[in-house]
């Protein structure tokens, strides 16, 4: 008696009225505090969530970086560093997630990025009453509001606190030290090994280039300008700098390509370098890893003799 | 004929019946198996009322599976009416939406929508609806020497639209660099993972009338099917009724394709299949081709999502991997 009801309402609804599931939503909101993420939009989250899903590499590190990585239950693929996170229940990429994963980890809290994370996504998981509390990091001070933030959240604002102050203290001291040189080498950050694909003015690396004291030729309203290789000759880069995600055999291969050209002066005097894509492009506070490497490669004359 | 129609609602009833129990079996499948492991007999045992109250698997089914298995559903039968449509006014068992570039001009409108920032409904579906018309008519007026419709010139003048379609949408794949590419692409490919249960109601709003349309004028594309001649002659406005079906199939692709992207080869199989074995008559296709194109879809879908290890494969993939060497092979048996 019980069973043919059920069945017969699944049939009618997976016949004909779609409409009529609408109503079985489930209701039962937890209490919990008004939060507002950093695109403005509120939401309830319960008071110091447990359960958290990341919902792209740069947030996982960050809740690494504060030490609250026990609350993890989910990340998004690629999520590498530090590598324990690889170990982690994936959740789809962070450009193509998977709701269905998402939800069955029952988290308290979603945190996910403006850029990349798609916004019916986050859409829908607030339907299914998941509170997505979203960041919107755009370059180093945003990313320094980005932990300040998500430490509130997480109730580790003192940790929080520290890692900036740590991150600003280490950004002053490179620009103290740039401002010293007059010289301002060109630098060609190559992204994209084919298509060559370089950066322009809008992105974080710009931004890394102009702290470290170099100017980037790709500067332009476009944010991932294309190049043909003839462009690139013409424009004679000081520095080379390549991140790819591809490994060692590509770098040795687009290494003796640049070669060929020993007019560059950065061929000539031997400054392309190969960096590892995550420390440049990742909104994280190891970005200021990548700052202070991205000095030491433009300016070897002023960052040598420290070390 | 008057004697045959009890014969004919005895044969509607059994197809539809087939057709629908078919759906109903792929769409519990459907909800049954998704990425977070849940079992087939687990879902089985919650709908018999066994095992307890679990929220969450609650969630998961009902709001989650089920809005995509609606979708695709809806998606797949539209998709094989438009064939179905197609293949009846052009009397040529090649034609589909994809094909004849309906789906590549509601996919430019739909791609136009998304940059430009527009809501799913009614604004991508609108803009969408748009490029579907634009196609469609530059189709009509690339024909319209003499007769209305010649069947072949048609055919292949919607191979190079589509192919110039195909064109377009590569351009403005590649002009598009932030954040929105990944969007487009994902929906292109056909994704239908994102929608919720409103808006798979708004889709039928649109879609459920149009195949009630279908259905009522199913005599019409049989008598059509005979040609323009016997049709004038049996009292039929061929040119008016040859508009109202292809505006109808426009609307009908511009919905569905504005929610799945693109997704082709579904309304040749599903059709042709149908026709081989149930005949003619399209008082019995056209409710055997909504419920089996919408199961065969909902199958479709579940293969993408089912068969990669991470992550899920575009629909689209599956469709074409199926559709395209099935047609070859029918094809070629046909003759």
């Amino acid at each position: 008696m019980k069973n043919q009801p059920r069945i017969f309402l699944t049939a009618l609804i997976v016949m004909v009225v779609p409409l009529l599931a609408l109503s079985l939503s489930t209701g039962a909101a937890a209490a919990g505090e008004k939060v507002t993420d950093l695109l403005g939009r509120e939401m309830t989250v319960v008071e110091n969530p447990q359960r958290i899903v990341a919902l792209a590499p740069s947030i996982t590190e960050i809740v690494y970086a504060l030490g609250q990585e026990a609350r993890l239950v989910g990340v998004t693929q690629y999520s590498d560093y530090p590598e324990a996170a690889a170990q982690l229940p994936k959740v789809g990429s962070y450009v193509h997630l998977d709701l269905e994963r998402i939800v069955s980890l029952q988290p308290d809290l979603c945190i996910g990025v403006k850029d990349g994370n798609p916004k019916d996504v986050v859409d829908r998981l607030d339907d299914l009453q998941v509170p997505v509390f979203v960041v919107n990091p755009r370059d180093l001070q945003s990313v320094m509001q980005t932990l300040t933030a998500i430490g509130g959240l997480l109730q580790v604002r003192d940790r929080a606190d520290a890692i900036v102050s740590g991150m600003q203290s280490r950004i002053e001291a490179v620009e103290r030290a740039v401002s010293t040189s007059e010289k301002r080498p060109s630098v060609f950050f190559q992204i994209g090994v084919s298509p060559i694909v370089s950066v322009g003015t809008h992105t974080f690396i710009n931004e890394l280039i102009v702290k470290a004291g170099g100017r980037n030729l790709a500067a332009g309203e476009v944010a991932y300008p294309r190049y043909s290789r003839e462009q690139v000759l013409g424009m004679a880069p000081d520095v080379i700098v390549i991140t790819s995600m591809a490994r060692h055999a590509v770098f040795e291969q687009v290494l003796a390509e640049w070669k060929q050209w020993p007019h560059i002066p950065a061929v000539r005097d031997g400054r392309i370098f190969m960096q590892d894509s995550n420390l440049f492009d990742r909104p994280t506070p190891r970005l200021v890893d990548g700052l202070e490497l991205l000095a030491g490669m433009i300016h070897p004359e002023l960052f040598e003799e420290g070390s | 004929m008057k004697q045959d129609t009890p014969r004919l609602l005895y044969k509607i009833l059994i197809t539809t019946t087939v057709a629908v129990v078919f759906f109903l079996i792929a769409g519990l499948l459907g909800i049954s198996i998704g990425s977070s492991g849940r079992t087939l007999f687990a879902v089985f045992e919650w709908l018999a009322g066994k095992g307890g109250h679990d929220p969450m698997l609650q969630t998961i089914v009902w709001e989650i599976r089920l809005p995509r298995v609606l979708l695709a559903a809806l998606v797949g039968a539209s998709l094989s009416m438009g064939g179905l449509v197609f293949q009846a006014l052009l009397r040529n068992p090649l034609a589909e939406p994809y094909i004849l570039g309906i789906s590549g001009g509601a996919a430019i409108g739909a791609i136009i929508g998304i940059l430009l920032g527009l809501a799913r409904f009614p604004g991508v579906t609108f803009t969408a609806f748009v490029g579907s018309c634009a196609t469609l008519a530059l189709l009509l007026i690339m024909t319209s020497g003499g007769t209305i419709l010649r069947k072949d010139s048609l055919l292949l003048s919607g191979v190079m639209v589509n192919a110039f379609c195909s064109a377009l949408i590569m351009f403005l794949v590649s002009i598009t660099q932030d954040a929105r590419l990944h969007n487009i692409i994902f929906w292109l490919m056909g994704d239908m993972g994102m929608v919720g249960m409103g808006q798979v109601g708004m889709l039928a709003g649109i879609l459920l009338p149009c195949f009630l349309l279908f259905f009522l004028l199913s005599n019409t594309l049989n008598l059509m099917v005979m040609g323009k001649e016997t049709a004038l002659a049996m009292g039929i406005n061929v040119q008016v009724m040859n508009i109202v079906l292809l505006v109808t199939t426009s609307v009908m692709i511009s919905a569905s394709v504005s929610y799945s992207g693109l997704i082709g080869f579904v309304g040749l199989v599903m059709p042709h299949l149908l026709r081989l074995s149930l005949g003619p008559d399209h008082r019995v296709l056209v409710p055997a081709c909504v419920f089996g194109g919408a199961g065969y879809m909902v199958l479709c879908d579940l293969l993408a999502r089912a068969l990669p290890r991470q992550g899920e494969m575009p629909a689209g993939v599956i469709t074409a991997l199926i559709g395209a060497p099935l047609f070859i092979y029918l094809l070629k048996k046909a003759k």
